[in-house]
């Protein structure tokens, strides 16, 4: 192998790839990276085995070939490079691949690419092509709710149903649920439904950030991965196995009480809660008291901790129904609160004891659902 | 050396290859195995021999791994992303519960490359309870891509509910020619030395094959029976210097008294027959010069006491005291 590209692409490559290195696997080759050349371009890749990131960068070719190398090595090396033109060169009996760059020369020791792990392609067209902007808000206000526990492996995973020209990711870890829908610009011939690890879409949502393009979503012929196509970069995720629990018998479909709250208000109140709730189990209480027709209703927010001391919140809210009591996970209103997007939120509650629901206003495509916490008396 | 060979390479367990060929061929591989045997008689290279004939590229009607194809490399190799080898660090120490949890979490995720994930959980009977607990969920209902292979030298030190939930596979040691005839045809092992190993080895190939890596091996029996032999003449206080000097290096100590129990058996059956058949058989005269001196009834009395220092050291006994027992019980 002998190729030529700028320092500035291969360190930018490699700062995509480098975050599925997986640096403590019983595979040693996991903690390399591939570098393999291509028509004019050379492929980077790493993988942890449950999430795959490839990408190309621009490159002269000379003469072909693949090799891996260690990742912390060469990343390192290739940053401390001056930025100029970085010629490699592979030395195939001792698997070393040589680097020159302005006066600078280096030798790195790495790995047969024959023990890489194949990384499936995208094959052909089928692809299902998807907005990259409304993907990745949908990414950022669904995965947090997947479990991070790995008792229940399925919880840690998004569901991603595709029925005709509408894709619906949930996620659940048993306290809380967030479902968001976004519009496909072509109906899907068959509606089927893919679990994807929620780490895997959290790296996507992070390597998308300049993608403008669609991204085309394809399905390995077995069924064992999804392929996520970028401009120049390819992420494989591995897919869990198992059913979903269906989430929808979860979400209330009536309520009492419904709250509409300013967001930022909201959120700013429930900050302040987690000073005092952070040392009591994240309890923090709502009180809705409906207003009167001379005065608007209010949402009162308050923690308390027995050591630390107590605060209460009072929020002007548009009330309709009847007065509850309920407590929430202030965290979990954290979470929410903060990818919700639009500046008005509207809270359903029933009881004290049943869940609570919470949508942005004026956005039907967004559902989250949190458990209530006991509110101790 | 053959390859795509109808006993998928291994040196004897024949019906247990059939057994799991025939699984394989029907598709009805069970979820999960248990391979019983002793230490290095073959359970590892036939898990091993099942993972790449599940994960082989070239599937040939016969379902049998093609040994060649970049699939079976790394599965030898140990180094395939769908092959999941699980074992405590070393001998003795412990399999611990991250190991499996570790391991249910890779298993949650569909298979990288082939059709199948194969778990080998090797030395099980190392694994702590709470390990062993851990796997019970997974090992009764893995996803359907999932086959789990346990390997442990004594099911009874399982879990019974892990024994259960897996169908069980005995390896049993392996004829003495037939471990000789391997050595010769597959390692090129001179005739003498194969007749030696493959006694010595009570059947067990991987034991034999170790012998030939390790030069200093046979050097060390030598030794080791040389001690034998003059702890025998030996001063109380020189079987006792002997004794503390071999309580210090524990590693050893276990060696050295399965020696001595072959040796000791040795000498009883050629006391009882001349025609015995014999596992030292390179020191016939010696073992001959044993039984005159000790007869049946001595050599026996030997075995009893070096099985109780065995049985002792294995529950935990001062390595000391248990050998300075065993020195007293030796006989002049």
């Amino acid at each position: 192998m002998k190729v030529s590209c700028l320092q500035e692409n291969l360190s930018k490559g490699l700062s995509i790839v480098g975050r599925a290195v997986s640096p403590r696997s019983t595979l040693p080759v996991l903690s390399n990276v591939l570098l393999a050349t291509e028509a004019g371009r050379l492929e980077l890749s790493a993988t942890n085995l449950e999430v795959g990131i490839n990408c190309w960068i621009g490159a002269k070719v000379e003469e072909d070939g693949a090799t891996t190398v260690p990742a912390r090595t060469f990343i390192d090396l290739v940053n401390a490079l001056p930025p100029e033109q970085v010629d490699m060169e592979l030395v195939v009996q001792t698997q070393t691949l040589n680097l020159r760059a302005g006066r600078s020369e280096a030798n790195v020791k790495g790995i047969d690419a024959q023990e890489f792990p194949l990384v499936p392609v995208p094959e052909g067209e089928g692809g299902i092509s998807i907005e990259a902007d409304a993907l990745r808000t949908a990414i950022s206000q669904v995965a947090f709710a997947a479990a991070t526990d790995e008792s229940r492996p399925i919880l840690t995973g998004v569901l991603a149903k595709f029925e005709e020209d509408q894709l619906t990711l949930a996620a659940a870890d048993g306290f809380r649920l967030s479902v968001r829908t976004i519009p496909l610009p072509q109906p899907v011939p068959d509606p089927f439904s893919i679990i994807i690890p929620a780490r895997a879409l959290v790296e996507l949502g992070r390597i998308s950030g300049e993608q403008e393009d669609p991204i085309i979503i394809t399905i390995t012929p077995t069924r064992n991965q999804v392929l996520f196509q970028l401009t120049d970069i390819v992420l494989v995720s591995q897919l869990i196995d198992g059913n979903f629990p269906d989430y929808r018998q979860i979400i209330p479909q009536d309520w009492m009480t419904r709250s509409v709250l300013d967001t930022a208000a909201f959120l700013k109140a429930c900050k302040t809660a987690l000073i005092f709730a952070r040392d009591a189990a994240h309890i923090t209480r709502m009180h809705v008291k409906p207003g009167s027709d001379l005065s608007p209703g209010h949402l009162v927010v308050s923690a308390t901790s027995a050591e630390t001391g107590d605060d209460v919140s009072e929020l002007d809210a548009n009330i309709e129904g009847e007065g509850v009591e309920i407590a929430f996970n202030v965290k979990y209103l954290i979470d929410l609160l903060s990818v919700i997007g639009t500046p008005q939120v509207a809270l359903y509650t029933t009881t004290s004891s049943s869940p609570g629901v919470l949508r942005p206003v004026g956005d039907v495509d967004y559902t989250h659902v949190i458990m209530p916490m006991h509110l101790g008396r | 050396m053959e390859t795509a060979s109808p006993t998928w390479n291994l040196v004897g367990h024949r019906w247990a290859v059939q057994f799991l060929r025939h699984a394989v061929d029907t598709d009805t591989v069970s979820h999960a195995y248990l391979f019983i045997g002793p230490a290095n008689v073959g359970k590892m290279t036939l898990a091993l021999a099942l993972a790449s004939a599940l994960l082989c590229q070239n599937q040939t009607d016969a379902h049998t791994p093609c040994g060649t194809c970049r699939a079976c490399r790394l599965v030898t190799a140990g180094h395939h992303p769908d092959l999941h080898i699980i074992e405590s660090e070393q001998v003795g120490a412990s399999l611990k519960i991250e190991q499996v949890r570790d391991l249910e979490r890779q298993v949650a995720l569909r298979p990288v490359e082939g059709r199948w994930r194969v778990a080998i959980l090797s030395r099980f009977e190392e694994a702590t309870i709470s390990a062993a607990n851990a796997l019970l969920k997974t090992l009764e209902e893995p996803p359907p891509y999932v086959v789990i292979v346990v390997l442990t030298a004594d099911a009874s030190a399982l879990l019974p509910t892990i024994v259960s939930r897996c169908q069980r596979v005995p390896l049993r040691p392996l004829p003495v020619a037939l471990v000789r005839e391997a050595l010769v045809e597959r390692w090129n092992v001179d005739a003498e030395r194969a007749d030696l190993l493959a006694h010595l080895s009570g059947g067990r190939v991987g034991w034999a094959v170790r012998q030939l890596e390790d030069k200093a091996a046979f050097q060390r029996r030598t030794h080791r029976l040389d001690d034998l032999d003059r702890l025998l003449a030996a001063s109380m206080t020189e079987r006792f210097r002997y004794a503390e000097k071999l309580a210090r290096t524990s590693a050893a100590v276990q060696e050295i008294l399965d020696l001595w129990l072959g040796w000791w058996r040795d000498v009883m059956l050629l006391a009882a027959d001349e025609n015995a058949l014999l596992t030292n058989v390179d020191c016939r005269n010696m073992l001959q010069d044993h039984a005159r001196r000790f007869g049946v009834k001595g050599s026996m009395d030997v075995l009893q006491a070096l099985q109780q220092a065995v049985d002792r050291l294995n529950c935990n006994a001062n390595p000391r005291l248990a050998l300075e027992v065993l020195m007293l019980d030796l006989p002049r």
